[in-house]
């Protein structure tokens, strides 16, 4: 059962610093688009790697392309020895960038991002202008569509007309 | 004469046109569907997107089970 505001309940929860990036943040500003993942950018250091280590490793971790039947373990050192991952969890998939293309990384997404109240909790939600550098910067096909979703909102959302 | 500025939901349902709201119309986004969404908080539109990916998952294995059973009839 997919339940990605769960995850983010409970990151924000056990103070990870992270800012909820890609579909579920274009989904947070309004857009139609339906994900399957939960794309955050964190904070590389030693604390926050293992306070990520002990929320997600709950959900039995694996990464996506790892084929069945190979062993696996999941624990902050993990997170020591890459930047970026692709975790499938027992809650929906998590991926987690220590940087985002054309925006930076945690330290220069928190002052491009706002801080929303999740019913309870709160969290960085990257903000259209930044998402649509992070989509340009990206450069791919299939992000086209999200691109003009944000573009509609943003204008939808400015004073002029 | 003051002129009073549209909310978002009434440009995204009437776009001017030449805007990017009107180009998105024009690429295929369905913007009576951006106009519902503003009306919910974030929470609600991340919950509803859980909702709907769900859903998905449901019918995506409603179709293999069906292909499967008519693959298993033919035989």
């Amino acid at each position: 059962m997919i339940n990605l505001f769960e995850i983010a309940r409970r990151l924000s929860e056990s103070e990870v610093e992270f800012v909820i990036v890609g579909g579920v943040a274009i989904r947070g500003h309004g857009g139609n688009y339906v994900t399957e993942d939960l794309d955050i950018c964190y904070s590389r250091t030693n604390e926050n790697l293992k306070r990520i280590a002990s929320v997600l490793g709950p959900l039995k971790p694996r990464p996506r392309d790892l084929p069945d039947g190979l062993p696996f373990v999941f624990d902050w050192t993990t997170l020591q020895h890459g930047t970026n991952f692709t975790f499938e969890t027992t809650m929906g998939d998590v991926d987690l960038l220590g940087e985002v293309k054309g925006v930076g990384n945690y330290d220069d997404l928190v002052p491009q991002s706002l801080r929303i109240d999740f019913d309870g909790y709160s969290a960085y939600l990257l903000s259209i202008p930044a998402l649509i550098i992070a989509k340009r910067a990206a450069g791919r096909p299939k992000d086209e569509a999200g691109l003009k979703v944000l573009q509609a909102l943003l204008e939808s959302e400015s004073d002029e007309e | 004469m003051e002129i009073m500025s549209r909310t978002p939901e009434e440009k995204l349902l009437n776009p001017r046109p030449g805007s990017k709201i009107a180009e998105a119309r024009d690429y295929g986004i369905d913007l009576t569907m951006l106009a519902e969404n503003l009306r919910y908080t974030p929470a609600e539109r991340i919950r509803r997107n859980d909702q709907a990916a769900n859903s998905m998952r449901r019918f995506e294995e409603a179709v293999r089970n069906a292909k499967t059973a008519n693959r298993l009839k033919a035989r």
